[in-house]
């Protein structure tokens, strides 16, 4: 095998990409034009021209950014909640056994159930209100980015802890030099795993029950089987969970730099 | 410290205790909360008992719905599994495959399962076949990755040895990339079983006439919350039985101790 730059694997990896993609796309046109397949599937170009012209007429109340929007904000502000609160009790329950052992088996319990099983009671709880969506992403991101501060947490090098205890760090400094660095490779995979998981769980939320949101397109273009705003929606949801999983590896990358020599 | 821990333990307990405590409480004693919308930890057991062998309100038993929800899982993943896992081994040992599947890949992996359920709901109904497709698509594209991700970990160093011993390129593949790739194999095994019995359970809230799924949404629609938390609690339950088998497979085959 010869040796690349990894300047040069990049470009390869691009390259490669855009054609793999745009072959993709002249197989999705040439089945639909060639086979019956076209008849109940639209091709490639239809529904890119629809994603275009969605972005000034509306569907339904707002445009096609307008529903990305409504169902982003839902995410990011109940993803911003459980995320704090999260890393909070994850680093509590690392830390002090005693909380450990109040919340450890609550969660555990809970941690099961798919966040999408909570959808009927969050609409019993608080009707089709915003509240439902944001307790329902809540419950998506918090038991993940929880578990996964904690574990990291307990498995923190206990000879690191020992050492700097000898060396007469207290408390404080143990946790801001030690704790803390060791456990933010965990934080981000928690992170990254809870986002991807609010975004399922939006779409299908919406799906269920909303009057707006990505999830609304597809289940209102079932109802009235267009499918390219089915497709238009599908496409909506890819690119956008594409680029919230982008923007959480740039963060980590900026902030755990340190880290990627280890992978 | 053994002391230590035992006392720890009372303290999981009594926290247990004390939530169902105040459960109770706050709905059958105090009844600040209506069954109508948080019932009784009493009556929650009163209901999954009294479901197991009632079919109403909703038309089947609490196993028949379980009975229909696991047998198109189970339809779905094992399709997706012995379709994916090969797959994704090819593409990784052949350079070429590698380079263009991988971004298609990429690209339908941030589709959720749940989003195709519109589409096959168009193309087949509401029935089987739609629901058994999501989860295949789900599975199949889940165990690509880690199949694939899997043999590309193995070390170059060790193919290296292989070759420089005479291996032939099927010993490469079976005797030294396909057991470095066995732990992300049966991660993705993992991952996808998760994933194939969250997303069963929201094709069934969308489109069903069974399932428990199913279930759960009939029950939001009378105002049964006791039905609902049976089933959720139901649906934590199995979805952590169903990773047993996995646990199972992984301690008996993986060779070479810890990863």
């Amino acid at each position: 095998m010869t040796t690349k730059t990894p300047a040069q694997e990049q470009r390869d990896k691009i390259v490669y990409g855009v054609l793999a993609v745009f072959i993709f796309l002249v197989f999705w046109y040439a089945v639909t034009k060639l086979t019956g397949f076209g008849e109940i599937f639209p091709d490639p170009v239809t529904v890119l021209a629809n994603v275009c012209d969605k972005f000034v007429n509306p569907i339904g109340k707002v445009t096609l950014v307008g529903h990305i929007l409504v169902s982003l904000r839902r995410v990011l502000l109940a993803f911003g909640v459980a995320a704090v609160s999260g890393i909070v009790l994850g680093v509590t329950m690392g830390w002090y056994p005693a909380v450990e052992a109040i919340f450890k088996p609550v969660i555990e319990f809970l941690r099961p159930i798919p966040p999408i099983a909570w959808i009927p009671i969050s609409i019993l709880w608080y009707g089709f209100t915003e509240m439902s969506k944001y307790f329902l992403i809540f419950l998506a991101s918090f038991f993940v980015v929880t578990i996964s501060v904690y574990s990291g947490v307990r498995s923190v090098d206990p000879m690191l802890i020992r050492a700097s205890k000898m060396l007469g760090a207290k408390d404080n400094q143990l946790f801001t030099t030690i704790i803390i660095p060791s456990t933010v490779p965990y934080i981000f995979s928690g992170l990254q795993v809870a986002l991807g998981n609010s975004w399922a769980s939006i779409v299908a939320a919406e799906m269920v029950q909303s009057n707006s949101g990505v999830g609304w397109i597809i289940i209102t273009g079932q109802q009235s089987s267009n499918m390219v705003q089915i497709v238009t929606g599908i496409v909506c949801i890819a690119v956008v969970g594409m680029s919230l999983v982008m923007v959480m590896r740039g963060l980590e990358s900026k902030l755990c730099a340190w880290n990627r020599q280890g992978r | 410290m053994k002391k230590r821990k035992k006392n720890l333990w009372i303290l999981s307990v009594i926290t247990v205790i004390f939530i169902l405590f105040i459960w109770w409480l706050v709905t059958d004693k105090l009844g600040i909360f209506s069954s109508n919308t948080l019932p009784s930890p009493v009556k929650i057991v009163k209901t999954f008992i009294k479901k197991l062998s009632d079919p109403n309100p909703d038309g089947a038993t609490l196993i028949g719905h379980l009975l229909s929800s696991l047998k198109i899982v189970l339809s779905g993943y094992l399709l997706g599994v012995v379709i994916g896992v090969p797959l994704g081994i090819v593409m990784a040992w052949y350079e070429k495959a590698d380079l263009m599947v991988r971004p298609v890949f990429d690209m339908i992996r941030t589709v959720p399962g749940i989003a195709w359920v519109p589409v096959m709901v168009v193309f087949f109904g509401i029935g089987f076949t739609s629901k058994a497709i999501v989860i295949f698509i789900g599975a199949v594209v889940a165990n690509v990755i880690n199949a694939y991700s899997g043999i590309k970990q193995t070390k170059q160093v060790h193919l290296w040895v292989g070759g420089t011993f005479g291996a032939s390129n099927w010993q490469l593949l079976t005797r030294i990339a396909l057991p470095s790739a066995f732990p992300m194999i049966i991660n993705g095994l993992r991952i996808s079983l998760g994933g194939a019995w969250t997303t069963i359970v929201a094709a069934e809230l969308l489109a069903s006439n069974k399932g428990v799924g199913y279930m759960i949404q009939q029950a939001r629609g009378i105002l049964r919350p006791d039905i609902i938390i049976v089933g959720m609690v139901v649906i934590g339950a199995v979805g952590t039985l169903l990773m047993w088998p996995l646990g199972i497979i992984e301690r008996k085959f993986m060779k070479g101790g810890k990863w």
